[in-house]
């Protein structure tokens, strides 16, 4: 694949944009369904050559948004702008961009060439022209030598692999891309995944994916957008927001975390039962009650007894990692620690062992209390 | 580089909007014109003079106070019923044969029991006519009552009646879910206990929307009782009667208006029904499969069997009259009564009439109907015109055929109406037809729309690609079994209606199904009944075809089906 891929592509010249020419700005835009407010107040800049994804859980507004940047929905105010045209008005037609759908919507009555042919035929191309670029894009999805099959007769991954070609065919400057890897299985799921990342990288094409799997969000993201309710949780890289989650939501919703009830004390300070924390600095009041995260990575566990110390009442046997399930002593809590394997043999693990408990103050951050609830 | 030429194409987004937009108000336009004008025009005769003067509800006070007028609510309300109790029993036992006995020779079964609709109405009153008349053969089975009034008619209508009703129960009693019997089976429930508590239950609203269905086709249907009716008159007889008998149209438009309540009202149940049983089965459903029980199975064959019989029969008497020299005193085989000596013009230039009917009104109403439908369901905006398209499209259920003539005579002759050059001409006909039989075709458009892929449009519209160039290169050829269901429907109910369209030929127009009814009151019987089998044979080809034509297009052209 990548063979094929690189020496097709070396004889492309790659765009070049500087990274941080805005490809598509949305300004303040809201959706409203009846009462129901799908999209509230979004803002957003999309750099060119960007690959972008919206990751929320469902119903958070992010399809919503994806197709509203699509024109296939119609926000009730705001304004989007792609390459300084502001395209808020325009219908689907007049928008410049490729989409590939979840149900990949192949035409079924269409051969595979024909599939990616569509767009090519209604400009007047020559024949020959058309056959070369389909050519050319079957092989870019490494599809050469199906261009005679129907889609029924192609295999999931390989049908969205012609929907994606059937939307780079035109060369739009924005592709869309909905949920595309959900309907496939998961072995399936994670090959795709790196080949629509090379893909997109080489070709330079902006890139905005919907997504609710994190982990597909994770990998190929240049940027996600955390959204929930409506509204933007936080925007940033994918170690931006697995580190440096701006809510208790954002927190919650990517990877795993443990949320302790505390106290908010002075900067940098809180209080677990009656016992005090070190922690990130935060803006909280003294006295508020909050949650503290921290990963169960972070937690550090050792034999000797400390300040903290908790019984444990579960083990899970994950591969690389045991993951601990401890009962804190003093607070009636409970937290979650990841062992990596070759460390559990040191702590000789079995339940009921009363095991001490170290909470780096540079892995915990305070929320608010009762906010990382949905 | 390629990609420059890609791009340099503009498109003309407005123009889109714009077609999209001319499209919808031309559907609108045509039930508009086709339909709401027409009723608008024959309600307010109804309240008109014959000086055309408003009098509010005197009609309707005048009617009331005739009883020979009265007495055909409740002659109507009387065939009706009883029709629908012998049409909807049998339809039931028939298939419950087909779905849930292995009963044999069921394929066989359902190709016979679905001949009647290939016929017109007025057949099976002319065979009924033959075979209990006053020279049947079978007189003595009616143990010396007539066959000229409520008995004929119901048999007659039960006839074809049968198919619709059969058609509509398989489909309820198809719908099972093998779980419930098997839970009901392993809780020790007795055969009749499942029965009342699992199968009735799950067949309900496909029972209840049978009856009104069946009601409707029975208290609406001319044919039968204008052949085998004699002096029992109903609505649908009156309304002709009162129109072409004794030229009084007022009166027609009151007979009408009461036609049109019972239709109106079981349609208003049949929506209500429909909107109820969404998602009744759910998608985990495991079909139940019925396994041989000898006894039942047999009971069932013997039925269903009689039943196929006395459709057989009922045909083919109709046949064997309309090739018997002089029924009954000389029954050599002839081919005499085919060439029509009783119509002053020739039959065969009606039936041709009917054929170009048809054929116009398949060809015509398919595409306007499923393209109306394609637009309702694949477009965006424009919300309320596809709304009050689609309520449209669903009102000619509602409206009985006799009452759609009349209204049309109302609205397209009247002095001054920009229409009225369509009066007498073969096109009038075609439309009246396509908005007569206009529901069932774009309920059958909107379900093969709906289990399209969604995105279709959308994708197309990404790629730049005009909306009729998706529609044409794969939403029509997608739905294509659909597309050649609703052409092959469209045309067998063209060649075989009689009701709508009596009031509206001329003598350049005269259909095949009104040369039947014709020849019949110029007493050719056996004309009749060779231009009623002609009509029948005529469908039947047509059906054949359009079976062979689905099978070849299903395994050949459209190969993608199943490449697997």
């Amino acid at each position: 694949m990548h063979t094929t891929m690189t020496s097709l592509l070396a004889a492309d010249t790659p765009t070049v944009m500087t990274p941080t020419t805005p490809h598509l700005t949305i300004e303040a835009v809201t959706k409203r369904f009846g009462s129901f407010t799908a999209l509230d107040g979004i803002s957003l800049t999309i750099n060119e050559g960007e690959f972008v994804c919206f990751l929320g859980p469902s119903g958070c507004g992010k399809t919503t948004l994806l197709r509203t940047i699509a024109g296939l929905t119609q926000q009730t105010t705001g304004t989007l702008i792609q390459r300084d045209k502001d395209i808020s008005t325009l219908p689907t037609q007049a928008r410049d961009f490729g989409i590939v759908f979840q149900s990949y919507a192949l035409f079924p009555n269409l051969t595979v060439f024909n599939n990616v042919a569509y767009g090519l035929r209604n400009r007047r191309v020559e024949r020959s022209r058309i056959q070369a670029r389909v050519g050319e894009l079957l092989a870019l999805v490494n599809l050469t030598g199906s261009e005679n099959k129907y889609p029924a007769a192609l295999s999931g991954g390989q049908q969205q692999r012609v929907a994606l070609a059937r939307a780079l065919a035109t060369e739009p400057g924005l592709l869309l891309l909905d949920e595309p890897l959900s309907a496939l299985d998961a072995r399936v799921r994670g090959h795709l995944r790196s080949q629509i990342k090379a893909l997109q990288a080489r070709l330079g094409v902006t890139t905005i994916m919907v997504t609710h799997d994190q982990e597909e969000a994770l990998t190929m993201a240049d940027r996600i957008v955390v959204m929930n309710h409506g509204v933007i949780e936080q925007v940033g890289t994918p170690a931006e927001i697995y580190h440096q989650p701006a809510s208790a939501f954002v927190a919650s919703f990517i990877g795993s975390m443990n949320f302790l009830e505390v106290t908010a004390q002075g900067d940098n300070q809180a209080l677990l039962g009656t016992m005090p924390c070190a922690c990130l600095s935060h803006t909280l009041k003294v006295g508020q009650a909050a949650q503290l995260a921290i990963r169960p990575e972070a937690v550090a566990l050792s034999r000797q007894a400390g300040a903290l110390n908790g019984e444990v009442i579960g083990i899970e046997f994950l591969g690389p990692f045991q993951r601990v399930t401890l009962r804190l002593t003093d607070v009636d809590q409970t937290l979650i620690a990841d062992v990596p394997s070759r460390d559990s043999t040191d702590l000789n693990l079995y339940q009921g062992q009363v095991l001490g408990i170290h909470l780096p103050a540079e892995a915990a951050r305070l929320y608010p209390a009762g906010s990382s609830q949905q | 580089m390629i990609a420059e030429s890609f791009v340099k194409s503009a498109t003309k987004p407005s123009l889109e909007s714009l077609n999209r937009l001319l499209a919808l108000l031309a559907g609108v336009a045509l039930l508009v014109v086709g339909l709401l004008f027409p009723l608008v025009t024959m309600l307010i005769k109804s309240l008109q003079d014959r000086a055309g003067d408003f009098i509010g509800l005197a009609n309707f006070a005048h009617y009331f106070q005739t009883p020979a007028l009265v007495n055909s609510i409740a002659n109507s309300l009387r065939v009706a019923l009883m029709t629908t109790g012998v049409v909807v029993g049998l339809a039931f036992l028939c298939a419950y044969g087909i779905t849930r006995t292995c009963m044999p020779g069921k394929r066989l079964f359902r190709m016979l029991a679905i001949l009647p609709i290939l016929a017109p109405s007025l057949l099976p009153a002319i065979s009924l006519v033959y075979l209990f008349g006053n020279q049947g053969f079978l007189r003595d089975l009616l143990a010396g009552q007539s066959v000229y009034g409520p008995i004929g008619i119901v048999m007659g209508m039960s006839f074809w009646i049968f198919p619709h009703a059969l058609m509509l129960l398989t489909t309820a009693l198809t719908n099972s879910d093998a779980r419930l019997y098997e839970a009901a089976e392993a809780l020790g429930t007795p055969k009749w206990r499942t029965f009342l508590t699992i199968t009735l239950p799950g067949v309900r609203y496909g029972l209840i929307s049978c009856l009104f269905v069946v009601f409707t086709l029975a208290i609406t249907d001319f044919g039968v009782p204008k052949i085998i009716g004699g002096q029992f008159s109903v609505l649908a007889t009156d309304v002709y009667r009162q129109v072409v008998g004794q030229q009084n149209f007022q009166m027609g438009a009151v007979v009408s208006v009461i036609l049109l309540l019972p239709a109106v009202l079981s349609f208003i149940v049949d929506r209500w029904i429909q909107r109820r049983q969404v998602a009744q089965l759910s998608a985990r459903a495991v079909p139940w499969q019925p396994s041989p029980s000898p006894l039942r199975d047999w009971i069932f064959t013997l039925l269903c069997y009689a039943v196929a019989g006395a459709i057989v029969l009922v045909i083919g008497t109709a046949v064997y009259a309309s090739l018997v020299q002089f029924w009954p005193y000389n029954l050599s085989i002839t081919f005499e009564h085919y060439t029509f000596q009783g119509m002053a013009d020739g039959g065969w230039g009606a039936w041709f009439n009917s054929l170009k009917l048809a054929f116009s009104v398949a060809l015509v109403g398919t595409l306007v109907i499923f393209f109306n439908a394609w637009l309702i369901e694949k477009s965006e905006g424009f919300r309320p015109l596809r709304q009050g398209l689609h309520f449209m499209a669903m009102l000619p259920m509602a409206v009985p055929g006799m009452v759609l003539g009349l209204a049309y005579i109302f609205f397209f002759n009247q002095a001054g109406n920009p229409f009225n050059w369509l009066y007498g001409t073969l096109t009038i006909l075609v439309l009246n037809t396509l908005v007569h039989f206009y529901t069932v075709c774009h309920l059958t458009s909107v379900t093969a729309l709906k289990q399209l892929d969604p995105e279709f449009e959308a994708v197309g519209a990404s790629l730049k690609v005009p909306f009729w160039t998706t529609f044409c290169r794969v939403t029509l050829p997608v739905s294509l079994p659909a597309v050649l269901d609703i052409s092959v429907y469209l045309f067998v109910n063209a060649m075989t209606t009689v009701s709508a369209v009596v009031f509206l030929y001329n003598s350049d127009t005269r259909l095949a199904s009104v040369a039947v009814l014709h020849l019949d009151e110029a007493g050719y019987f056996a004309s009749a009944a060779a231009m009623a089998v002609l009509i029948f044979l005529t469908s039947l080809v047509v059906k054949l075809l359009h079976t062979a034509l689905t099978h070849v297009l299903l395994n050949n052209a459209q190969r993608w089906r199943h490449a697997c």
